[in-house]
C-alpha cells in the first residue's frame, strides 16, 4: 500500500482563509490528506500559512472556502501540539496532565491511566512532581507532547515541536513521533528543520503565500522534475521553490 | 456536544486549577488578604476618633503677648483646667510644637482688650502641630470662642450691676464652656439599630469590598498567561468552551471571596479588639448578608474578568485594574467615610459599583437592613456583573480561536 492509498482520516479541499484587513489570503486553495499511519511534513517560510492550515484542520477557525472532512468508523480524534508551551508553568507536570485529562470528562480510572501513560511515554516520571516552570526546555517539550497524547489521537498536528531543545530531547521526540506513525497515527509535522522532516515524514506539503508549491512523496519530490536534476537534499528543494528572498 | 455533567466537571477542574495557581502566587495572596487585612487594622484605629462625637482637646501651649491682668487670669484658668503650658515667646512655642511637647498653641495677641474693655476673639491666634486632628482643632477653636464670649458677657454683666453679675456667675462657674453638658449626638443608623457606629464596623465591610475587587490581579495574571501561551486555545481543542473558562474563573474567585470574607471578619472580631480597638459586631441578618456578598462578589469577579479579557499584558491589567479599584474605592467612600465627603461627591459615590456594595454591606453590618434598600443595590451589582461577563465573552472566544 502506498501513502496515496492510505485511508484518509482528515482531509481538506480548496481551503481558503482570509484574515480581516489583509489583502492577501492566508490560504488560497490548499488541499491536504492525512491517512492512517501517514506522516506529512508541512514546510514553508514564516507567514506561509502553516499555522492557519493547522488551525483550520483542528477546527479552531472556519474556512471561508473549501472544506475539511473527517472520515472513519468514528470521528477521528485530532490533537494539536502547539509551538508554545501551552500549559501552566506553576503546575507540576503531573498536575498539568491531570488538568487536561479531566477536560476529557472520562471516568477517574481512565483519567489516571492516561496520565500515567503520558508520563511513561514521554519519559516524564522523574519530573512528574516538578513545576513545569522549573523544567528544562526538553522536558517542557515532552510535556507539551504528553498533553496532546492524553487524547489518544488518531491525527496529531505538530507545530514546530522541537524548537529550542537539546539534541537528546529532539532525538527522543522524533523517535516518539515515528513510533506513533508506526502505530497508525496520522501526523502533520510543521517545522523549519528539514532533517526532521526527512527523518519522520514520507510526504511533504510545501506552502508559500498561502498556496501549495509542492505536494507529494518525499522521494518523488527530491528526484526532481522528469528529466531534470534531482535535488541533493530537502533544503535545496525548499529554497528552489520558495526562493532566497528574506521574509517577515 | 459536551453534556452538562461533563461541562460541570470541566468547570470544577478549571476552578480547582485557579485555586492551585493562587496558592502558589504569594503576590496574589498578599493583595487579596494581607493588603485589605492591614487596611482594616490601620483604618480601625485611624478612624477611631473621627467616628466619635467628642474628641479630646490637644495639649496646648500658650503665649501671652497681651500683658493685661484679664488675659493673665483667663490663661491661668485655661492652663489649670486643661493642663496647658505657658511659653515666653512665639519662638519657644514653635520649638515646643516641633518637639511635640505640645500639640497646639494659643497666642493672645496685644491688644487683646478693645477700646471698650472687652476681649477680642480676632486677637487670638491658633497654631497647630501637623498631626492635630481637624476635629480636635475645631473643638479647641470653638471652646476658645465660647470662653471669650463668656468673658465678654461677664464683663457686660458686671457693668450692668451686681444682680446681673451674680446671675451670670451662677450660670457659668468659670470662663470654661460647659462642654460636658453638650447635647448628645446620635446618627440615624444608631437610632435605627441601637448600636453606635465604630471604626471597625465601618472598616471591615469597606476594606472587604476593596479586597474582593482586587481579584483582578490573580485573574488577569492567569488569563493573560493562558492567552499568550496558547493554553486557552489548547483548552478549546480539549472541548472547553469560552463559557466553561469564564465559569471556572467565576466559581473559583467567588469561592475565594468567601475566604476573604471569613478572614476579614476574624480580623474585625478578634484581632482589632486584641490590639485595643472595638470588636466587630456580628449579629447581622444572614439572608441580607448572603445577598450582598453574592452580588458584590459577582460584580468584583465580573469586572476583573472584563479587565483581564481586554488587556494585552499583565502589567497593563495590573495598572488598569489596580488603578481603577483605587479610584472606585475613593469615590465609593471606602478610603474616606462618605460622611467626610462634600455633598456632590456623596451623590457621585452612590453611582459606583463599590458604592452600591458599600451601602448595602454597611446597612447589613450596622444592623438595620431593609429589602427596599438592599435589593436595588444587589440588583445593580448583579446587572453590572452580567454586563461585564457579556463584554468579556467576545475577546475570550476570539483568543481561544486565534492562534
Amino acid at each position: 500500500m502506498t501513502d496515496d492509498d492510505a485511508l484518509p482520516l482528515i482531509g481538506a479541499e480548496g481551503l481558503v482563509y482570509n484574515y480581516p484587513g489583509q489583502s492577501q489570503p492566508a490560504l488560497d486553495g490548499v488541499d491536504v490528506r492525512l491517512g492512517r499511519g501517514q506522516a506529512v511534513g508541512l514546510l514553508g517560510p514564516n507567514g506561509s500559512g502553516k499555522s492557519t492550515l493547522i488551525n483550520l484542520l483542528i477546527g479552531l477557525r472556519t474556512p471561508q472556502g473549501g472544506r475539511v472532512t473527517r472520515t472513519g468508523d468514528h470521528a477521528p480524534v485530532v490533537a494539536w501540539v502547539p509551538q508554545e508551551y501551552a500549559f501552566y508553568p506553576e503546575l507540576t507536570c503531573r498536575e498539568n496532565l491531570r488538568l487536561f485529562a479531566r477536560m476529557l470528562c472520562m471516568p477517574p480510572d481512565e483519567t489516571n491511566r492516561r496520565v500515567q501513560d503520558a508520563l511513561e511515554r514521554c519519559m516524564l516520571h522523574e519530573f512528574a512532581d516538578r513545576r513545569a516552570r522549573h523544567c528544562s526546555g526538553g522536558v517542557r517539550r515532552r510535556l507539551n507532547l504528553g498533553i496532546a497524547l492524553l487524547q489518544k489521537p488518531d491525527v496529531l498536528l505538530l507545530d514546530e515541536p522541537t524548537a529550542g531543545v537539546d539534541p537528546q530531547s529532539r532525538a527522543f521526540l522524533l523517535e516518539h513521533v515515528r513510533e506513533l506513525v508506526h502505530a497508525g497515527t496520522a501526523v502533520l509535522y510543521a517545522t523549519h528543520y528539514m532533517e526532521e522532516v526527512s527523518a519522520v515524514c514520507s510526504r511533504i506539503l510545501l506552502l508559500d503565500h498561502g498556496r501549495v508549491l509542492a505536494n507529494g512523496g518525499l522521494a518523488t519530490l527530491l528526484a526532481g522534475p522528469e528529466g531534470g536534476t534531482p535535488y541533493p537534499n530537502l533544503e535545496a528543494l525548499f529554497v528552489h521553490y520558495t526562493r532566497r528572498s528574506l521574509r517577515d | 456536544m459536551v453534556r452538562p455533567r461533563h461541562r460541570l466537571t470541566q468547570v470544577m477542574a478549571l476552578a480547582a486549577k485557579e485555586w492551585l495557581l493562587l496558592l502558589r502566587n504569594p503576590h496574589g495572596l498578599g493583595v487579596l488578604f494581607l493588603m485589605p487585612g492591614l487596611f482594616v487594622l490601620v483604618m480601625s484605629f485611624t478612624l477611631k476618633n473621627t467616628l466619635v462625637v467628642r474628641v479630646d482637646l490637644p495639649i496646648t501651649g500658650w503665649v501671652l503677648e497681651d500683658k493685661s491682668p484679664v488675659a493673665a487670669h483667663w490663661a491661668q484658668e485655661w492652663q489649670a483646667r486643661t493642663g496647658a503650658l505657658q511659653f515666653a515667646s512665639r519662638d519657644e512655642l514653635h520649638r515646643a510644637l516641633k518637639s511635640h511637647r505640645v500639640e497646639a498653641g494659643v497666642i493672645v495677641r496685644a491688644p487683646w482688650i478693645d477700646s471698650e474693655g472687652r476681649p477680642r476673639v480676632d486677637q487670638l491666634e491658633m497654631w497647630l502641630g501637623n498631626r492635630v486632628q481637624p476635629a480636635a482643632a475645631a473643638r479647641l477653636r470653638s471652646e476658645l470662642v465660647a470662653s471669650t464670649l463668656q468673658l465678654q458677657l461677664k464683663m457686660a454683666a458686671a457693668e450692668a450691676g451686681s444682680f446681673a453679675s451674680v446671675m451670670l456667675s451662677e450660670a457659668f462657674s468659670s470662663s470654661a464652656p460647659a462642654s460636658d453638658a453638650a447635647p448628645s449626638i446620635r446618627y440615624l443608623y444608631e437610632i435605627e439599630s441601637g448600636r453606635a457606629m465604630t471604626a471597625v464596623q465601618q472598616s471591615v465591610p469597606a476594606w472587604l469590598i476593596f479586597g474582593m475587587f482586587f481579584v483582578v490581579i490573580p485573574i488577569a495574571g492567569v488569563l493573560i498567561q493562558e492567552r499568550n501561551d496558547g493554553t486557552l486555545t489548547r483548552l478549546a481543542t480539549f472541548g472547553v468552551s469560552p463559557g466553561a473558562v469564564l465559569a471556572g474563573k467565576l466559581a473559583a474567585f467567588i469561592a475565594l471571596n468567601w475566604v476573604q470574607l471569613i478572614f476579614m471578619l476574624l480580623i474585625g472580631r478578634w484581632l482589632v479588639p486584641l490590639l485595643g480597638g472595638d470588636a466587630l459586631h456580628l449579629d447581622i441578618a444572614p439572608g441580607w448578608f448572603l445577598t450582598m456578598v453574592v452580588a458584590t462578589s459577582a460584580a468584583a469577579v465580573g469586572l476583573a474578568l472584563l479587565i483581564a479579557a481586554w488587556t494585552r499584558t499583565f502589567d497593563h491589567a495590573a495598572a488598569l485594574g489596580g488603578g481603577l479599584n483605587v479610584i472606585l474605592a475613593a469615590i465609593a467612600g471606602v478610603m474616606v467615610p462618605r460622611m467626610l465627603m462634600p455633598p456632590t461627591l456623596q451623590r457621585i459615590s452612590e453611582w459606583s459599583p463599590m458604592g452600591w456594595a458599600l451601602d448595602g454591606m454597611q446597612s447589613v453590618f450596622l444592623g438595620d437592613p431593609e429589602a427596599a434598600f438592599i435589593l436595588p443595590r444587589a440588583g445593580l451589582l448583579l446587572a453590572f456583573a452580567a454586563v461585564c461577563l457579556l463584554l468579556s465573552w467576545p475577546p475570550i472566544r476570539r483568543h481561544q480561536h486565534a492562534r
